[in-house]
């Protein structure tokens, strides 16, 4: 009898709990559809047909994924295209985006982007079964021991450059001669971050301190979606003298903002990828110094451009790496807030000037 | 370093076992601040033990705390709760949506109500239906991360600062300082005084922007061991993770206080996702728990079932988290110092007891770990990313062989069935 009453009681229980599933999902419903009118629901054109495998995150994520939509948005409006966006899973493994990349192919895409590293693999593992379509990956590069294949593009971009000119606006802001570095990962992709910061500062001035600290060596998820780990480094860097600390550490750097908010006025922190700025909360905004400019919507414009052209021209599609550095506007810094002065843009102006021409010699982790 | 707070306060006069107990874990606590503050002075690594370490090790050790102190509930009842990592993700997104809308306080009630669902699903599942523990754990673990990102879509996307996979920045609860004691402890920690200096640090962390989630958090454990060890309630509960039969046969209705507990712990694991989300971090993000709660049931098993005993292993491991995110190399080096000196003294130990193989396994491994002190200034980050673990791992395998769960934890239970 008893065991019956509890019975009824967890049915209650368990039906309550759904139901309170059910509002919260209609509540939320309301004011959750602005951003959902997808270019690709609406885009039918003859142009080229474009396949967009998101990282992570997807779009939405402030940073990256919403930079490669951009690109998408635009260059399927200039070239009268259509597409395809689909989005990854948490914790997806090299099989799951190697199936993604082939529904795409079989779907007649023509070009298709990788966004993000991860998915060098599978693009090596597919592209050889599809050689008519062009395959670029974000980032990418082949896996080790892999050759590089003709109708794939490595899409990199100059980080250790834009860095440079971040680290000489870190230098030649800071007032405690003492400046940070948060990164994500321990990998060559993210320590080119931090070589060209650390040249750029020292290009400045060679006495000041630099603290550097990866969130993790091998776990993307501790290093890039931690913003409890960003916070924790970035406040131990504050403490220790720092006032100005730049991050390339995706959603983790989130926290080193909020770090630089705790630390107190005349405490900077630098965004990356995108212009942070814009993206940041009332209280971040007066201290997000600039933003290191990695413009992943410049490189899917380019690469797409660049593949049509040489279809209608019938020449050779872009493969191999294709980097898109300060000449090219790849990369760049960031002015919104306006806390960069005239002054120090002129001088960050000057050495972007030194570095396209090569008077300037920007160390590189590849 | 704050274990005491945890100990159950009574009102009777302490049995002399209790004693014992409490002047353990004062001595635990001397050679411990001792020990760092040694590490400190001689590897010159001020970050080792400075205000901001403690501090962050404090807020990276609270949600892991109270994770472990869910998994304590639910196993003290006999359920095994390995879906607690779960029911911390519903927090999270309770958190995030609630907080957003209507503030900290609402928010805090909306975390532990969705922690809450994750709760009565387990009950429903392993104590009325019969499933086993850990499946219906492990189903909670998959369909609460698949909910929560697909919630999160719902709930963020459009907003501003939000996203599908992250909510927009929520306010923090409010902190306080402890007046007078605040700025004194501050100002002996920067002195860098020996051992004065280490201890105003730990007292600095404690008093200085104290989150009110973090008095919270204390209070739970702390009412969780007077409730559960001293009142006639926790005996009962406590019976149902022992001997549930016996229970049944003292009149104990086993199915009610099985399915309070793990409700109970689901609301603590979603206290500890709200905190979490709020507190350690700015907001909402897919993923962020990241094993965390698998982790506080470690702490659990660590602390031996026991409130005070989880929250040294939370503490020990937000403390190894903080300082290898803070300046990693050189303080984890510094801890190097310590264990070599702490595996001197187990081999000591161990020769005392006669096992002399396990003694000279210590004295090698105590040279090997000093000679790396001596010959490096840091660490390299392949090594600090560890540190947490190992140092759990360690500090547990040493400690296990005292460890004894509930007798009756995990097994299944049905009215009546007892001979």
């Amino acid at each position: 009898m008893l065991q019956r009453v509890v019975r009824q009681r967890t049915r209650v229980a368990s039906g309550i709990a759904v139901a309170a599933l059910i509002l919260a999902g209609c509540a939320g419903n309301d004011e959750g559809s602005s951003s959902t009118d997808d270019i690709c629901e609406s885009a039918d054109g003859d142009g080229p047909k474009i396949g967009l495998a998101f990282d992570v995150g997807g779009i939405g994520d402030q940073s990256f994924n919403d930079s490669a939509y951009a690109g998408l948005e635009q260059v399927v409006t200039d070239l009268d295209g259509s597409c395809t966006d689909v989005e990854a899973a948490d914790g997806e493994d090299d099989a799951a985006r190697e199936e993604r990349l082939r529904q795409l192919a079989d779907a007649d895409h023509t070009i298709i982007i990788a966004v993000g590293f991860i998915y060098g693999a599978a693009v090596y593992n597919v592209a050889p079964d599809y050689p008519d379509i062009n395959f670029g990956i974000i980032d990418g590069a082949p896996p080790e021991g892999v050759d590089l294949l003709t109708n794939v593009a490595n899409i990199g971009f100059a980080a250790n450059q834009g860095s440079f000119l971040v680290g000489a606006a870190a230098a030649l802001t800071t007032q405690s001669d003492n400046v940070g570095f948060v990164g994500g990962l321990n990998i060559p992709l993210i320590q080119d971050f931090e070589m060209g910061f650390e040249a750029g500062v020292k290009e400045i001035n060679p006495d000041i301190e630099i603290q550097s600290e990866y969130l993790s060596q091998d776990d993307a998820a501790e290093g890039f979606e931690s913003p409890t780990n960003g916070e924790t480094a970035a406040t131990g860097m504050f403490d220790n003298g720092a006032d100005v600390v730049f991050h390339a550490a995706g959603k983790s750097g989130l926290g080193v903002f909020d770090a630089a908010v705790a630390a107190g006025e005349g405490m900077w922190a630098i965004g990356v990828d995108s212009d942070q700025y814009l993206t940041a909360s009332a209280e971040q905004k007066p201290h997000i110094l600039t933003s290191m400019l990695k413009r992943v919507d410049t490189g899917v414009i380019e690469y797409v451009t660049g593949v049509a052209d040489a279809v209608e021209a019938g020449g050779e599609a872009p493969n191999g790496f294709v980097t898109y550095d300060l000449s090219s506007d790849g990369v760049g810094y960031a002015t919104s807030g306006d806390f960069l002065s005239q002054e120090i843009i002129d001088q960050l102006e000057d050495l972007k000037q030194q570095i396209i021409d090569g008077e300037i010699k920007v160390p590189t982790a590849f | 370093m704050s274990t005491v707070v945890a100990a159950p306060q009574s009102t009777a006069p302490p049995a002399s076992g209790r004693r014992r107990t409490r002047l353990w874990v004062s001595v635990w606590l001397l050679v411990g601040l001792l020990a760092l503050a040694t590490a400190r002075v001689v590897a010159d690594a001020d970050d080792i033990d400075s205000t901001g370490t403690l501090r962050a090790g404090l807020v990276l050790a609270m949600p892991i705390a109270l994770a472990g102190l869910g998994g304590l509930w639910s196993e003290r009842a006999g359920v095994v709760n390995i879906g607690l990592e779960g029911m911390m993700i519903l927090g999270t997104l309770g958190a995030g949506y609630y907080t957003y809308h209507f503030g900290v306080w609402v928010g805090l009630l909306g975390a532990i109500a969705f922690g809450a669902i994750g709760g009565v699903l387990h009950a429903v599942a392993t104590i009325v239906f019969g499933v086993d523990h850990i499946v219906s754990g492990v189903a909670i673990n998959i369909i609460a991360a698949g909910a929560a990102a697909f919630l999160a879509e719902v709930f963020f996307s459009g907003l501003e600062g939000g996203g599908p996979t992250q909510s927009p920045s929520l306010p923090e609860p409010p902190s306080f300082d402890v007046p007078v004691l605040a700025e004194a402890s501050s100002d002996l920690a920067e002195k860098g005084w020996f051992l004065l200096s280490d201890a105003g640090s730990v007292v600095a962390a404690l008093t200085n922007n104290m989150s009110v989630f973090t008095l919270l958090a204390f209070a739970a454990l702390a009412g969780s061991g007077w409730l559960l060890w001293r009142t006639a309630f926790g005996l009962r509960l406590r019976s149902c993770g022992e001997s549930p039969s016996s229970a049944e046969t003292l009149g104990v209705n086993v199915y009610r206080y099985k399915f309070l507990a793990v409700t109970v712990s689901g609301m603590l694991a979603g206290f500890a996702g709200c905190y979490l989300a709020v507190v350690a971090s700015s907001g909402y993000a897919n993923g962020q728990t990241n094993g965390r709660g698998f982790i506080g049931l470690a702490a659990m098993i660590f602390g031996n079932w026991r409130p005070g005993g989880l929250l040294a292993g939370s503490l020990l491991f937000g403390y190894t988290d903080a300082a290898r995110l803070r300046s990693g190399g050189e303080s984890v080096h510094a801890l190097l110092l310590i264990l070599a000196v702490g595996l001197l003294l187990l081999a000591v130990w161990q020769v005392r007891r006669g096992h002399r193989t396990s003694a000279i396994v210590a004295i090698v491994a105590a040279v090997v770990v000093a000679v790396w002190f001596a010959l490096t200034d840091a660490i390299p980050g392949d090594f600090t990313q560890m540190t947490p673990y190992v140092t759990t791992l360690l500090v547990l395998s040493l400690a296990s062989q005292r460890l004894r769960m509930p007798a009756a934890d995990g097994l299944r239970y049905r009215r009546g069935e007892a001979g």
